[in-house]
């Protein structure tokens, strides 16, 4: 039991990981375009489009990094469970609104709906709110504190 | 401090470390983006009712792209692969028959257009246009200069078949 807890929770923070490693990367690749997906949500004014897609990538690379070296876990994963928390709020105001345009969450066209996008942050909400919940359990020998 | 302030504080600062390296990184975008360097605001609604594709400079280009408007590629498929703008899709005039059905489900009619070829000289991009307007696309647009112009002027290039 105590075994299958400890590789299922490795394979969670590992797979939240890469997947925030990976739609950091793809964004932080092509922040222009990214500008442009930012843009398509008509939340923001012009210019703070372009901020998001400056700066958003890199705060999901940094935190998704952190989850596959297995260093400061929960305050990675706590700052990913916000993130993905804001990101169902947008994705909801977007189905509100009925735009229909690509979620731009894994870079330029990678075709996702809003209510695809929305499942899967709702997967993804999940898995770091059980990273974060079991972060404290298996931290890596070096982290802990006596 | 309880421990999960420490963890939220944490948290916070990995925040903030992603956005100075984002902002280090990309200063130049985001000053040029609060100083309105990057283009002129246009107005979509403008050619609305046009009946032709409506042509578009570069610096509107860039502004179009970044409001959500589509780039589209009307070169044939070695020319997109070799080079193209980013996040543009390839529908190459000679191909489009096959490729309209696929391209009409992933791109709403609804979507602004940006059709560009090789440069002034290239009649493609103009051709898929009035095509595209028969389809149903009503906001298209020609970018006259082309792949050559947006090269020249030093703007990112995209390699690749996606």
């Amino acid at each position: 039991m105590k075994r299958s807890g400890r590789v299922s929770y490795h394979l969670c923070r590992l797979l939240l990981g890469a997947v925030f490693v990976w739609a950091g990367a793809v964004k932080a690749l092509d922040a222009p375009a990214f500008a442009g997906q930012v843009a398509a949500y008509q939340l923001l004014p012009y210019a703070w489009n372009y901020t998001v897609a400056a700066t958003l990538p890199y705060v999901e690379l940094l935190a998704g990094a952190l989850l596959l070296v297995n260093v400061r876990v929960k305050p990675a994963a706590l700052l990913l469970l916000l993130l993905n928390a804001l990101f169902i709020l947008v994705l909801a105001s977007v189905v509100a609104r009925g735009l229909t345009i690509d979620c731009g969450c894994f870079g330029p066209d990678a075709g996702t709906t809003p209510l695809q996008a929305l499942g899967r942050d709702a997967l993804l909400l999940a898995l770091a709110v059980a990273v974060y919940r079991q972060g404290d359990r298996y931290l890596p020998p070096s982290a802990a504190r006596s | 401090m309880t421990p999960l302030q420490r963890t939220l504080s944490e948290a916070l600062l990995i925040a903030l470390l992603g956005l100075l390296a984002g902002l280090a990184i990309n200063h130049r975008l985001v000053l040029d983006a609060f100083a309105g360097r990057l283009a002129a605001s246009t107005s979509a609604a403008a050619t609305a009712n046009a009946v032709l594709p409506q042509p578009v400079l570069l610096a509107e280009v860039r502004e179009l792209a970044a409001t959500g408007a589509l780039l589209v590629d009307a070169r044939d498929a070695a020319l997109f692969a070799d080079g193209h703008l980013p996040a543009a899709v390839s529908l190459p005039l000679a191909e489009v028959d096959r490729l309209l059905e696929d391209f009409r489900q992933r791109f709403a009619a609804e979507r602004t257009l940006i059709l560009y070829c090789n440069g002034y000289g290239c009649q493609d991009s103009f051709d898929l246009g009035l095509r595209l307007m028969n389809e149903g696309y009503h906001d298209v647009r020609v970018f006259e200069g082309g792949f050559p112009e947006w090269r020249d002027a030093g703007l990112p290039v995209a390699e690749g078949n996606k």
